[in-house]
């Protein structure tokens, strides 16, 4: 039998999510909600969904979906993350999962009383690039994870986006304001490489004049199996996600935006050359990532939500198993726990 | 009468300000809440209202009085997502608060974006198919939110029984808009020409601005459609191109490429080569690429035949207006053939 999804929210990352679960095997979109009838008419018409609401109560209680997928700005997230669990969906919510811990915790709890699945969308750990460097530390080729740096460089001062000065966005009344809808992708990957966080320490500042609280921000984290350093950055350009993930024998570098993923390793030889053979090997790399990420354009697809695509068919298949989830709700839990002693607290503001 | 306008302050509303003004309608304008405005040299009359579609709560206030809205507001950029937003949403949100008044009439700026190209044949006019539904998707975000756009006013002007007056203009260009992407693929020094003896639907702003306001004071305008279009659409596509080089004082190497080969091109590479993707550049993608580039005639028979209108500036006063020295000129004043004759009481 197929499992039944819904999705509340139908804007552009909807349309990701979509992408994803029409080519599930086993998944069938059976509604879609949204506050402006001309959205949800709208992308149950091109997603050929088969009805569309306005109102996400008279959705659940119509079409008792197995799946709710949250994918409206954040602020709404726990009142309808919640019904949905309440009406005995599993839900896969767009991160900042909620504005605050302990809305997320409340949230966490319920769906445990509930034995129903809170899935927070931590897609970038699950593009190749993690994955990859993951496997080589899991084969001990890499060694020990030390240290990780995470580093967003995206242009948000623009004035259709967050910062529009017309019609404020809505994360704007979130601690931290639009770097906090980043936060969890910073987060989940330093909790991915060096495990759950003892310490953290951040700076947040603002370069531009613009309606955004913070346009800069850096974090340092000491955690279980080593230290981040994240950060955000709306000045620097090109954009860019970097990810360089430091072991005790091999460096990683990789680029989440696009396909590139290198590595700088030890070598057995003389110790005059290693300079050069890992020049030449990462030189190689970069090539063939660039003219990859270019094909990749040109082929369209997933492109750098390739790992939604990932996560989602794990989260799917582990929920027809009942088999354990790809993000359980312990990661989550200590992500947002991350994410909470990273956020300028509000004093500072 | 007292008319609200919304994109009063946009390329083509700050002129359809001036037309209407020039016409004795009353304004009100609809402007968001960070435009600026002071340039624009409103007179006191103007009573201008800041809000935005997308979010404003109180739009039905901006209706009290207003017996006509002349809706222009809508986005270019912002994404797929920001534009549909923008145009649909807004309009949603605008209509939904016009409901609830007294004011039963309304324009709609939409756009010769929403007939099916590649199904059109030798003339584009107001009788000419729209994009089917199984197509739609397969167009850019822009034509796709005007698609919308218009499907749901007419359906609110069904609803509601309003007088609609729809307005599709074709590429709007004039002083800060004169090159228009269909003129040429620009490669450095090189501008590729893909049919170079096609024509283009050009509207310059002033003229454009001219119909919507005759249309809106026109009652034989009421429940009709118009395509708006200049004569200027009779030139060449090389023959604008080298008149923008001359008019903006660029130089460049223009590179004639015949359509059906560009056309056979793109549509090859587009199911082999590119798997059909549809985040290609438009150019790459075949019903975005016709609806540039198709080579159709293009006619403002209508609005002549049904509103008497005709273009108030012939191709070379458009081009002085466009490039002339000096600031910008004030819009032309409307010509007003015998109006008051004109229109059946």
């Amino acid at each position: 039998m197929n499992t039944r999804t819904a999705l509340i929210g139908a804007g552009q990352i909807a349309r990701q999510h979509l992408g994803c679960l029409q080519g599930l095997p086993g998944v069938e979109v059976v509604a879609v909600c949204d506050l402006s009838p001309s959205v949800a008419e709208c992308a149950a018409e091109r997603h050929r969904i088969p009805s569309w609401f306005t109102d996400h109560r008279a959705m659940l209680r119509d079409v008792r979906p197995d799946v709710v997928h949250v994918t409206t700005p954040p602020t709404s997230h726990f009142r309808l993350a919640l019904d949905a669990l309440e009406a005995g969906a599993h839900v896969i919510v767009e991160k900042p999962a909620t504005p605050t811990f302990e809305e997320l915790d409340s949230l966490a709890r319920r769906a445990r009383e509930l034995g129903r699945a809170l899935i927070e969308d931590y897609n970038y750990l699950f593009n190749r690039a993690p994955r990859e460097i993951l496997r080589r530390i899991d084969s001990g080729e890499f060694g020990a994870v030390v240290h990780v740096e995470v580093m967003i460089c995206l242009d948000i001062l623009g004035p259709s986006g967050f910062a529009d000065p017309n019609s404020p966005h809505p994360c704007l009344s979130i601690a931290g304001g639009a770097i906090a809808d980043f936060l969890p992708h910073l987060a989940s990957l330093a909790h991915l490489f060096v495990g759950p966080h003892r310490r953290a320490n951040a700076v947040w500042s603002k370069r531009e004049q613009s309606i955004l609280p913070y346009d800069e921000f850096r974090g340092l984290v000491e955690a279980e199996r080593g230290t981040a350093a994240l950060a955000f950055s709306a000045s620097a350009q090109p954009n860019a996600f970097w990810l360089r993930v430091y072991g005790e024998r091999m460096q990683a570098t990789a680029n989440l935006f696009e396909t590139r993923l290198t590595f700088d390793r030890l070598r057995p030889g003389p110790k005059p050359l290693l300079p050069l053979l890992n020049g030449l090997e990462e030189g190689k790399a970069v090539r063939r990532a660039a003219v990859g990420t270019l094909m990749r354009k040109f082929k369209g697809g997933p492109g750098s939500y390739e790992g939604l695509f990932e996560l989602m068919a794990r989260s799917y298949r582990a929920l027809a198993q009942g088999s354990e989830l790809p993000i359980p709700a312990q990661q989550v839990i200590e992500v947002n726990r991350l994410v909470r002693d990273l956020k300028p607290k509000p004093r500072s503001v | 009468m007292k008319a609200l306008v919304t994109g009063a302050n946009g390329f083509l509303g700050r002129h359809v300000v001036s037309a209407l003004l020039a016409r004795n309608v009353e304004l009100r304008v609809l402007v968001r809440p960070a435009a600026r405005i002071e340039e624009l040299n409103w007179p006191d009359s103007v009573e201008v209202v800041r809000g935005d579609l997308r979010s404003s709560s109180d739009l039905e206030k901006a209706f009290e009085g207003i017996q006509l809205l002349v809706h222009l507001a809508a986005a270019h950029d912002g994404g797929e997502d920001g534009v549909f937003r923008a145009a649909v949403v807004g309009t949603e949100r605008l209509l939904a608060a016009m409901a609830r008044t007294p004011c039963k009439r309304l324009l709609l700026a939409s756009s010769c974006s929403v007939y099916d190209w590649s199904r059109v044949r030798g003339t584009l006019d107001e009788n000419s198919p729209l994009e089917p539904i199984a197509d739609l998707y397969a167009r850019d975000g822009y034509s796709i939110a005007k698609f919308w756009q218009e499907r749901i006013v007419r359906r609110f002007a069904a609803e509601h029984g309003w007088d609609l007056t729809v307005l599709r203009p074709g590429n709007i260009w004039g002083r800060d808009h004169a090159y228009l992407a269909a003129l040429g693929l620009k490669l450095g020094r090189f501008y590729l020409v893909i049919g170079p003896t096609s024509r283009l639907p050009m509207v310059h702003v002033e003229n454009c601005a001219d119909l919507f306001a005759l249309a809106a004071v026109d009652p034989r305008a009421r429940g009709d459609t118009f395509n708006v279009v200049d004569d200027s659409e009779k030139k060449w596509i090389w023959t604008l191109l080298g008149n923008y080089f001359r008019g903006a004082g660029r130089r460049g190497i223009r590179i004639p490429i015949p359509y059906r080969l560009a056309y056979l091109a793109v549509s090859w590479a587009f199911a082999t080569v590119f798997r059909r993707n549809p985040t290609l550049p438009h150019i790459l993608i075949p019903c975005r690429f016709e609806s540039r580039l198709k080579p159709l005639r293009y006619t403002n028979r209508r609005a002549r035949e049904v509103l008497g209108w005709q273009p108030p500036l012939n191709y070379r006063q458009c081009l002085a207006r466009t490039f002339g020295e000096g600031p910008a000129p004030a819009p032309a004043a409307p010509v007003l053939i015998g109006l008051e004759q004109k229109i059946p009481s």
